[in-house]
């Protein structure tokens, strides 16, 4: 393990703790004013929406594509998570559905 | 610590272990062929956890950038934690602020979106949570050592491991819509994200998008207290 790459790490953690900390330090001392508790309503479906759409229609580089194979995936997988409600279900329909895509499309 | 709450959030991580598994495979190999040893991944996948900014920074240290582009990147794409974590507080009251460190340091995405699919498991049960989060940690440290050591045997892109993250995310957003307010916020977050993602550098899309899409809603729901006043029925923790 080289030492600077240990800094590198440390630097990184850091970086990424402190967004995931100051909220949850701060709001389950303190409230959040009505205003923002009323904002974060909608959050976890704007987040969630925000990550997934991005997987199925940007490229990696950010342009925005129209992947059959990913979109076809998709349906199903949406279809089943309204009927069934199961992440397990979802996950592993998913990935035979992409898995059988891939021997007819790229 | 309380166990049979620790036990039932490992238990609800198994869908994210699906995930994480290949997904930590492949960034094994990965930092691997862009220099770092199989204890420099293992140790980024312990200390830093943090997907999506682990698999930049190793594309940026295999095309040899400098320390602190890489630092400034880091933060810049996990910034989005900070609504994530912003949310998770609503649910929880006063805690140690060591037990708010270590929920903190492991949130994630995935964590978080199944914690959001039935937050009621989550309330005042910080036990709950952590349970939920280590065993994907766990997931997530395995699959880089694996893809680390056993790299070259390994192929994590074929069959349809790369679809499991996103059927992962896309049922959980589906748990999410609880009525019409919900798909269209759903659908402004989505198309906003792909437009800014095109527009803009590191993860703004996903802030800009998420925080957009919420503005959206609660203008949506101005006349209808009942829903958005749900987060306040929270009792003490």
């Amino acid at each position: 393990m080289r030492l600077s790459i240990l800094l590198l790490i440390f630097g990184m953690a850091a970086v990424t703790f402190l967004p995931r900390f100051i909220p949850l330090a701060l709001f389950t001392r303190w409230s959040l004013p009505e205003g923002v508790r009323r904002a974060l309503h909608f959050m976890p479906t704007a987040i969630m929406a925000a990550i997934v759409f991005p997987v199925l229609f940007s490229s990696p580089e950010g342009n925005i594509i129209f992947e059959p194979r990913l979109v076809l995936a998709a349906v199903p997988v949406f279809i089943f998570s309204v009927r069934v409600k199961n992440l397990w279900g979802a996950v592993v329909l998913g990935m035979i559905v992409y898995w059988a895509l891939g021997f007819f499309l790229r | 610590m309380k166990y049979d709450q620790f036990k039932e959030g490992s238990r609800s991580a198994i869908p994210i272990v699906l995930g994480f598994i290949p997904v930590g495979i492949a960034f094994g190999v990965l930092a691997i062929k862009s220099g770092l040893t199989a204890y420099e991944a293992i140790a980024m996948s312990l200390i830093v956890y943090a997907g999506a900014s682990q698999f930049i920074v190793v594309d940026m240290l295999a095309a040899g950038a400098a320390f602190l582009p890489i630092i400034l990147t880091t933060f810049l794409v996990n910034l989005r934690h900070f609504l994530m974590s912003s949310t998770v507080s609503s649910y929880f009251k006063q805690k140690s602020l060591f037990e708010t460190a270590a929920i903190a340091a492991e949130l994630t995405d995935e964590s978080f979106s199944v914690a959001m699919a039935d937050p009621v498991k989550i309330i005042g049960r910080p036990s709950f949570l952590f349970g939920l989060q280590v065993t994907s940690q766990l997931a997530w440290i395995s699959g880089t050592a694996l893809g680390a050591v056993f790299g070259p045997l390994l192929d994590s892109s074929s069959y349809g491991i790369p679809f499991a993250l996103p059927a992962l995310f896309i049922c959980l957003l589906v748990l999410q819509l609880k009525n019409m307010r919900h798909v269209l916020v759903m659908l402004v977050a989505g198309v906003l994200s792909v437009i800014f993602k095109n527009l803009l550098p590191g993860n703004w899309n996903l802030v800009i998008a998420a925080l957009m899409a919420s503005g959206a809603g609660i203008w949506l729901a101005r006349n209808e207290t009942d829903e958005v006043n749900q987060v306040e029925g929270v009792g003490p923790g």
